[in-house]
């Protein structure tokens, strides 16, 4: 009887907690539409759109025990303590969060260290269970050599279980998507669904992002899809495809780390091999509008390989340079050009010159991809790629154990990057719009406000009145298209300091274009810097900005650099009728990266090679802005919201 | 073989017929029973095997492929009852933890579903009314220049003008956060060391460099009463307490249970 009562109780439990849900996605809604819209972006919304948890097999086994819970009230800005025990906060806290746990068993490695050891029967498993429990270094060992075997295709039966998988996976995921939106205050803090498709053929790194619009009604009617395997990422795009279709819903990826797919990433050719086609071009352009430039493992805008006369252009390769993703497979010269983000955007209009169709007419953003539940961006609150290196005395000199081979050292990953947004409100519609229209950019952690607006009639006559406005009336923002006229195109560009951060050194303006005969060109131009009167261009360059960085004591001064830098820039050699791109590099004045701060911190020497990048210039890289004839320019994905109905009666300072 | 004489008497075989068949229809009368000898695979559980193969792989089975997951299933559901039958359950530390962990998760659920009474989260507010406190609120003018000195020569004119920046000139009620996320963590300290007015005040320094300020109103509000904010104490009340519950979720079913433990 006793037992009756229970169950009954318990169903009725349930029921509510169905209703519940259809309640909850009812106040979502009310508190979305009560977030008023501005007129047009006012500041960049700050966030990190690669996140992982202890729901991702890596970062379990790596030692995460912090769950979403924790990653999102860190994001917010709460204290949490981390894994090793250790108190950590954001000094200022992020707007927006995709947690993008890997799809492929997901609370896989937890299961595996929860199970009782006499019933596990894979050797390999077994093994991987003790390492987990033997210690910390033991569970970075056992993900060391899981990630390997991922790559090389050997992963245990059990891991490869389709129904158990999805099972497991669906558990997850919609236990997931009530967490986030619980956390979800539209206007203030903004959690969107994501999870990570982990392709990775032969350990070639071609993992995206998949970012949703759409709240738990929606999202919980699919399952993260799973990458591992011989799949070609047009089955990713289908289940996007069909996930729109079935929910109405709306949902983007985001490549990342093409600096470690030996060339893969962006090649000139399909998947298969053969030329590319328009309707592959299309396919790609539709559902890849942004990629991850930069990120903790290496950055990926430039190499000085293809731009041997930017003398900025090894920012974040070294280390990763060296091979794929788990070091596997070496890396030739030949294979630069499929990996880094400015090639790809050249191949992009090679490509549309011959289809009609630009397949990599992406924006930029960065990210962290941190596997410790802590999206740190900042070099002096570095948490670490993972766990393991967690603030600790070693970590900047260890060897780096993800594969099998020397090479990688700790002080090679870099602090992580965030995405700046220039969305008209902090909601998840908005901030997935803007990334659509790629409004917009990249930041290796610093959080510098950057405009870019292109159009044919701009002077600086603008700067007194309200430029931003007049840059959205008469031109376009980053991430737009032109459509060639004839005119050179002109451009406003503004770039004001991080608040808190470090002084600026210069404004370039990276120019890519194809010929007629479709032999694709780079330019990059210095258009405004600090001191300008004093620091003349020699042989064409502008000099070093200094050096202000007391090595001892990991720190720096303000007293080189400017606040803010703007100009009016014309592009000075336009030929009509070539397709370009064009878009900013901010560069600020050295600073101390985090090895170095962890040097003094704890108190031990770098090694030369350690010290000799242990300074470094942090940089914002925008979305481009391309310009061409009128029929097949990069068209943005969705239209921009109606600029006529921007007012003339606001004044901004 | 010889059998015992009982064994041929009729009314013992019609009493052992009556007790099979009993025992048949009283056991398929009970359709969950993992002894049943029968396995019926319904429209519904077909329907459910497609959709779990649609949303993996985002397309419909095949009639072949629906015909595999179907024989999938029965050799599984075969094998199950067999185990379950030979009493393998019992002694699987796994199963007791997989059924162990559904089981407190569902009563965890109740608990989460239960509504909490107004007077616990009038306790929850009194204890923590700093969560709940409305950021500060900034009304301000500023205008900026890079060094001190000028910034100084501006303090002195009726209406000071900036160097230019593209930092707002004014702020409108703006919250804590938004001014340190646009000027900085110093200058919104800064401003709460400022008294407010009508005059401009400084130089105050921030990252980017010097303001003159005129703050026209810094706004503390009450913590709202709780039938203003009760979904917001709730839900913090909810998460902070999510521990606490998942064990009153437990106790509730420990409490039907007499236990008795052999020390």
């Amino acid at each position: 009887m006793r037992k009756t009562a229970i169950h009954a109780a318990l169903i009725i439990g349930l029921a509510a907690g169905l209703a519940a849900c259809g309640d909850q996605a009812a106040k979502v809604a009310d508190a979305e539409a009560e977030v008023a819209l501005s007129e047009f972006p006012e500041r960049p919304l700050w966030g990190d759109t690669h996140l992982h948890t202890d729901n991702s097999i890596d970062a379990f086994g790596f030692g995460t025990r912090l769950g979403p819970d924790e990653a999102l009230k860190f994001a917010r800005g709460e204290e949490v303590t981390a894994t090793t025990g250790i108190k950590a906060k954001l000094a200022r806290p992020l707007d927006f969060l995709v947690i993008a746990d890997h799809s492929d068993g997901l609370g896989a490695m937890r299961r595996l260290y929860d199970a009782p050891r006499l019933l596990i029967r894979d050797e390999t498993l077994l093994r991987w269970h003790d390492m987990m429990h033997e210690s910390p270094e033991g569970s970075q060992r056992a993900m060391a050599e899981l990630i390997t075997a991922a790559a090389n295709g050997d992963l245990p039966e059990a891991f490869q279980d389709a129904e158990e998988n999805a099972k497991n996976a669906r558990d997850i995921w919609t236990a997931h998507l009530e967490t986030i939106d619980k956390f979800y205050e539209p206007g203030v803090f903004t959690p969107l669904a994501g999870f990570e498709y982990t392709l990775m053929p032969d350990g070639n790194n071609l993992h995206r992002v998949v970012m949703f619009r759409d709240g738990f009604e929606r999202t919980s009617k699919v399952i993260p899809f799973p990458g591992i395997g011989d799949g070609q990422v047009d089955q990713l795009w289908d289940y996007m495809d069909a996930y729109e279709k079935a929910t109405g819903g709306k949902v983007l990826a985001i490549p990342h780390n093409s600096n470690v797919s030996n060339g893969l990433m962006f090649e000139l050719t399909m998947p298969g091999g053969g030329p590319i086609t328009a309707e592959y071009a299309r396919r790609r352009a539709k559902h890849e509008p942004v990629v991850e430039a930069t990120q903790i493992k290496g950055d990926s805008e430039s190499h000085p390989f293809l731009s041997p006369n930017d003398e900025f252009a090894s920012f974040g390769d070294l280390g990763w340079e060296l091979g794929n993703l788990p070091l596997t497979r070496d890396k030739n010269d030949s294979m630069f050009a499929g990996e880094y983000l400015r090639e790809a955007l050249k191949r992009g209009l090679s490509i549309e010159q011959r289809t009609g169709v630009n397949p990599y007419a992406f924006g930029m953003i960065g990210s962290t991809d941190s596997h410790t539940s802590l999206a740190t961006g900042d070099e002096d609150n570095f948490f670490g790629k993972h766990t393991g290196n967690e603030p600790n005395a070693k970590r900047a000199l260890e060897d780096q154990n993800l594969g099998t081979r020397e090479g990688r050292f700790g002080w090679h990953y870099l602090a992580g990057g965030y995405a700046a947004v220039w969305a008209r409100a902090n909601t998840r519609a908005e901030i997935f719009d803007a990334m659509m229209r790629r409004e917009v950019y990249a930041t290796t952690g610093s959080r510098m406000v950057v405009r870019l607006f292109a159009g044919f009639d701009f002077t600086d006559a603008d700067w007194k009145g309200d430029w931003v406005r007049a840059g959205y009336k008469r031109g376009v923002p980053m991430g737009g298209t032109l459509t060639d006229n004839g005119k050179a195109p002109t451009f406003l560009i503004s770039a004001l300091k991080d608040p808190d951060g470090a002084n600026l050194d210069r404004v370039q303006v990276v120019k890519g274009w194809v010929t007629a005969s479709g032999e694709a060109r780079e330019q990059v131009y210095d258009v405004v810097w600090s001191d300008m009167d004093k620091r003349a261009r020699v042989g064409g360059k502008v000099p070093a900005v200094g050096d202000t960085v007391d090595r001892a004591k990991a720190t720096y001064r303000n007293t080189i650099g400017a606040a803010e830098l703007r100009v009016t820039w014309t592009d000075p050699d336009f030929t009509p009728g070539q397709r370009a791109f064009y878009y900013v590099r901010v560069l600020e004045i050295p600073t101390p990266r985090w090895p170095l701060y962890d040097a003094v911190r704890f108190g031990f020497k770098l090694t030369p090679e350690a010290m000799a990048d242990a300074v470094a210039q942090e940089r914002a890289y925008s979305s481009p802005v391309w310009i061409g004839p009128a029929e097949g320019a990069a068209k943005p994905a969705t239209a921009l919201f109606d600029r006529k109905r921007l007012s003339r009666t606001q004044g901004r300072g | 073989m010889t059998l015992p004489g009982w064994t041929r008497e009729p009314l013992v075989h019609f009493l052992a017929a009556g007790a099979a068949i009993w025992l048949v229809l009283t056991v398929q009368g009970e359709p969950v029973d993992p002894g049943s000898r029968t396995i019926s695979v319904t429209r519904e559980d077909r329907a459910r095997l497609a959709l779990q193969w649609e949303k993996t792989l985002q397309r419909p089975p095949t009639d072949a492929e629906l015909d595999g997951l179907t024989e999938q299933f029965i050799r599984e559901e075969v094998l199950y009852r067999e185990a379950i039958r030979l009493g393998l359950d019992r002694d699987d530390a796994v199963l007791r933890k997989r059924l162990a962990s559904k089981m407190d998760y569902l009563a965890a659920s109740m608990a989460e579903t239960a509504s909490v009474s107004d007077e616990t989260l009038q306790q929850w507010l009194d204890r923590h009314p700093e969560r709940f406190a409305p950021d500060v609120r900034y009304t301000f003018d500023q205008r900026w220049f890079a060094q001190r000195a000028a910034a100084e020569r501006a303090l002195r004119q009726a209406d000071p003008a900036s160097e230019p920046i593209s930092l707002p000139a004014t702020m409108d009620r703006a919250p804590r956060g938004e001014v340190e996320k646009q000027f900085g963590l110093d200058f919104a300290e800064a401003l709460d060391r400022t008294r407010p007015g009508e005059r401009w005040q400084g130089p105050v320094p921030s990252g980017f460099g010097w303001h003159v300020v005129r703050l026209r109103a810094r706004s503390v509000a009450p913590v709202p009463p709780l039938a203003q904010i009760r979904d917001q104490v709730e839900a913090d009340w909810r998460t902070a307490t999510a521990a606490d519950r998942k064990e009153e979720g437990y106790r509730l079913l420990r409490d039907s249970y007499r236990i008795t433990i052999d020390r």
